[in-house]
């Protein structure tokens, strides 16, 4: 049968006139399903199926990435409200923490002042002390240098050498009567 | 001024030259007529028993161009796409899309690869068919009108009606398939011949009857339709082709560009309702045997 008689049809009839004249024959037929299909085949393999793939993948990226950015923008406004909630408390505490310093230090003061006029009154005292002291020994070195004085002058003056029980003894005289 | 005068020269330069052509050989829609397209595509050669004609050659190129077009386009598909990898991508998507707002998510996940397929494949060869060369450059033997090519050595793929009738057999192959994936082999043939409405007693009887012998018609229907569809493109393709040789041959040697100028335009724009019909006709055969008559039900009642 060199025509395709389509339906299977006999040979013979109106439906074999029609393939004859439009040159249907199975082996055209099947060359071209077999073309078709393997530019079909073709297509999904290389075209449709990848690019379907892509854009299927590419939807579920940009709605990944949409959740993700409406989730960052919630953790963000989260973020700012508990940073502002830290703030607030960290002001809070702050000033606590500065008032308390400024009692502590304003104690600290106090007691370093306390222990300062303490050890200037201490010092004062010492000075005080020592300047008497010094003053009592300078006082005393008047005095016997004064009372040598008055035995180099009572010497000099008399033209009498004096025992040195007479130079003591006027010498003594002499502070008794300077330290009254 | 300068358009105006251009067209009243270009007009009457093609007024005169059919007037020659009438003059030298007659009515030239006469002329026209004597160099139709074949209605069977001539064979130019064998591989082994396999006879190949000059459509089946076209088919083969157009296919390689696609598939080089296809390899070009998305052989590294990137997540943020450039050039051929947009045009490829904003067909698939614009087309899936567009099948899926017509026979849902569910069915078009399933099937879009084949009718995407259909429809880039007739749209292609129907586009390549009008290239100039395809149906003009061949062997032939010179007329009294001209030079006859009678076995031109590419002619459009879908001006073979086995081209067609191929196409129309695999879905048809593939409609059954789906049909029976859908419903099962029962679900099937109650899909067909079963009694809708759930009516019982006499009056669900004489249902049954009728739906039985609508069923009938329903399958005589489905048989037919793989000729129907393969006709349809066939007719409009092979008119088309022919329509364009007879302007070529009327606007005579020197403006026979011109006068076919205009139904190249057509032909471009038949050329995608072409395809688009017949991707839409397969689509929606395929949606009617695999929606259920509760899914209907329920949509109708939502409505």
């Amino acid at each position: 049968m060199s025509h395709l008689l389509i339906l299977a049809a006999s040979d013979a009839g109106p439906v074999a006139e029609i393939a004859k004249t439009f040159g249907a024959n199975v082996p055209a037929l099947i060359a071209n399903a077999i073309s078709f299909l393997l530019v079909a085949l073709i297509l999904k393999k290389w075209a449709i199926g990848p690019i379907q793939k892509t854009l299927e993948d590419r939807r579920a990226t940009i709605a990944q990435g949409l959740a993700d950015a409406s989730r960052a923008r919630e953790d963000l406004a989260v973020a700012h409200r508990k940073s502002q909630e830290l703030l607030v408390e960290t002001g809070v505490q702050t000033g606590r923490i500065i008032e308390e310093s400024r009692a502590a230090a304003a104690r600290v003061t106090e007691i370093e002042n306390q222990k300062a006029i303490a050890a200037a009154a201490d010092i004062i005292a010492k000075a005080r002390h020592s300047n008497d002291a010094e003053l009592a020994r300078l006082k005393a070195e008047l005095r016997q240098e004064f009372g040598r004085l008055v035995v180099e002058a009572s010497i000099k003056v008399t033209g009498k050498i004096l025992t040195l029980d007479d130079q003591k003894r006027l010498a003594e005289e002499t502070q008794r009567q300077i330290a009254a | 001024m300068a358009w105006p005068k251009a067209l009243v020269f270009l007009f009457g330069g093609l007024f005169l030259q059919l007037a020659t052509v009438a003059a030298e050989h007659g009515n030239p829609a006469e002329v026209a007529a004597t160099h139709g397209l074949p209605s069977a595509a001539p064979v130019i050669f064998h591989i082994g028993p396999l006879p190949v004609s000059n459509s089946m050659v076209l088919t083969w190129i157009v296919s390689l161009l696609l598939v080089l077009a296809v390899r070009l386009g998305v052989r590294t598909i990137k997540d943020v796409p450039d050039g051929a990898q947009n045009f490829w991508e904003w067909l698939v998507e614009s087309l899936y899309d567009f099948l899926g707002g017509i026979i849902g998510a569910e069915l078009v996940h399933k099937t879009f690869w084949f009718f995407a397929s259909l429809f880039i494949f007739i749209l292609a060869t129907n586009w390549f068919g009008l290239l100039p060369g395809v149906g003009s450059i061949g062997y032939g033997h010179p007329t009294e009108h001209g030079f006859d090519v009678t076995e031109p050595l590419l002619r459009g793929a879908n001006a073979d009606f086995n081209m067609t009738f191929a196409m129309a057999m695999v879905f048809f192959i593939l409609w059954t398939v789906w049909a029976l994936q859908a419903n099962g082999p029962v679900g099937f043939l109650k899909h067909l011949f079963g009694a809708k409405g759930g009516l019982g007693g006499f009056m669900g009887f004489i249902l049954m009857v009728v739906f039985f012998a609508v069923g009938l018609l329903e399958v005589v229907s489905i048989l037919f339709r793989p000729v129907s569809l393969s006709f349809r493109l066939f007719g409009n393709v092979f008119a088309g082709e022919n329509m364009l040789e007879a302007m070529t041959h009327l606007g005579g040697a020197k403006l026979g560009w011109l006068t076919a100028l205009p139904f190249y335009f057509m032909e471009i724009l038949v050329g995608v309702v072409q395809a688009l019909v017949f991707m839409l006709l397969t689509a929606v055969f395929t949606l009617l045997i695999c929606s259920h008559d509760e899914e209907h039900a329920e949509d109708g009642s939502h409505h």
